[in-house]
């Protein structure tokens, strides 16, 4: 059996910056949401607004 | 197409183009364009088509759809331009999947993540251990390197590139083998996104059934949004819980890994065991934030004039749509297939027949827990 280890040619981010930008980008992404509602339900983005 | 081209990634550290802000308003231009290229063929096709053969067809074609065939194209494009690795740090697939769950949060009613949690869990608890284990002894059985076969089987397992993250992260994975495993995953995700609704209907699921489904089988969240989406809006509520379920554990499979390997694979000495505070902070927090919005939601519907909440959560569902095109743009754009070719059939053939088993596994677990649920 040849060596199964893949080696492929692309060797993308490193694991602990893809680590460490996962764990920030779902705080963003929860802040960003709910901040998003807030502004919806206070009447900051009316309707029609969003195309 | 794109499989023809080669990865820019492939220049060494040195020769890799720099990611500097211009380069990411760039991007954000280029997403934010498809992104609204995908919403404007939505409303124009299905007009332009009226009357004649193709308007059925028309009709049938979505919104997630349009936005993965921009992509697909606009990464060609970007590629043939140099501005494919430039770019990258704007084509943020989960960011924008994640904000789109949360705002899709506001449209649950709370009730409806209490009843159907029960087995959302059941299901995400067999079927993550099931599929895991398949694929660990496939895995094994075809001699793969034991980080990647662990990366491979958390992402088959759990939910796609986050859980292939987490995985690199408990095993101190190369990062050649994340990039690879999260190639992987979305070249598997892109067929099921349109094979799973179509199945679903033909074998006449139900929308409870379907979603529990599509949630339970689809790697990637992102897939399974344009899946559900793509299913119908019960089904799209359904899958999200059940994915958001699966996207919880993933700490614990996290904590399990990283005690595996320490203890056991490289033997460590004086190895610290893995706590708490590791599943905590391996917890994907988005998930707090769709239980919130949907509390606030319900609250807010249950406050104001059915009129004017109905006005109020489509505001919200507005946005929402936008970033899960954002998403399904992003898909397209970050689709590397040049990792693949050089991989070999063994990882791809633990991944094809994890994935499989997951399908069968996945469908008998959502019909035995699900049928006669009502959203």
């Amino acid at each position: 059996m040849s060596d199964p280890t893949p080696r492929p040619t692309s060797p993308g981010p490193s694991v602990p910056r893809a680590l460490r930008a996962a764990l920030t980008e779902d705080w963003l992404a929860t802040a960003v949401g709910l901040l998003l509602l807030a502004a919806v339900l206070t009447g900051v983005i009316p309707t029609g607004l969003v195309p | 197409m794109v499989a023809t081209t080669p990865d820019v990634e492939t220049a060494p550290p040195a020769e890799r183009p720099a990611r500097t802000w211009p380069w990411l308003v760039l991007g954000l231009f280029i997403v934010l364009l498809l992104g609204s290229a995908a919403r404007w063929l939505e409303d124009v096709v299905p007009a332009a088509a009226k009357g004649t053969s193709l308007e059925k067809f028309a009709a049938a074609v979505e919104y997630p759809i349009y936005a993965i065939a921009l992509g697909l194209i606009g990464n060609v494009i970007v590629y043939w331009a140099g501005l494919r690795e430039r770019i990258a740090d704007a084509v943020r697939t989960e960011f924008f999947i994640k904000t789109g769950l949360v705002l899709l949060g506001a449209s649950i009613n709370l009730n409806l993540i209490a009843k159907a949690a029960g087995p959302a869990i059941l299901q995400a608890l067999l079927l993550i251990t099931s599929v895991f284990l398949i694929a660990w002894w496939l895995g094994g059985l075809l001699g793969l390197d034991e980080k990647l076969r662990a990366l491979l089987s958390a992402a088959v397992s759990i939910c796609g590139v986050s859980a292939a993250i987490a995985a690199a992260g408990a095993v101190r994975a190369k990062r050649e083998q994340l990039a690879y495993a999260a190639s992987l995953v979305i070249v598997f995700a892109l067929p099921s996104i349109f094979l799973l609704p179509w199945l679903a209907d033909l074998l006449g699921l139900s929308p409870a059934v379907a979603g529990a489904w599509i949630g339970g089988n689809i790697d990637t969240t992102a897939a399974v949004t344009a899946a559900g989406a793509l299913a119908g809006e019960q089904t799209l509520q359904i899958a999200t819980i059940v994915k958001a379920t699966q996207n919880a554990l993933i700490g614990v499979v996290a904590v399990a890994l990283t005690a595996y390997f320490a203890f056991r694979v490289e033997k460590t000495e004086g190895a610290e065991r893995p706590g708490l505070r590791q599943l905590w902070d391996r917890f994907p927090k988005f998930v707090l934030g769709f239980i919130a919005a949907s509390a606030i939601g319900t609250w807010w519907v249950g406050t104001v004039s059915a009129a004017e909440a109905k006005s109020t959560i489509g505001v919200v569902n507005d946005l929402r749509t936008w970033f899960l095109i954002l998403a399904f743009v992003s898909i397209g754009l970050q689709l590397r297939l040049g990792a693949l070719r050089e991989a070999g059939w063994r990882p791809v053939a633990v991944f094809g027949g994890a994935a499989l088993a997951n399908l069968a596994i996945g469908l008998g677990l959502a019909v035995l827990l699900f049928t006669g649920f009502t959203v």
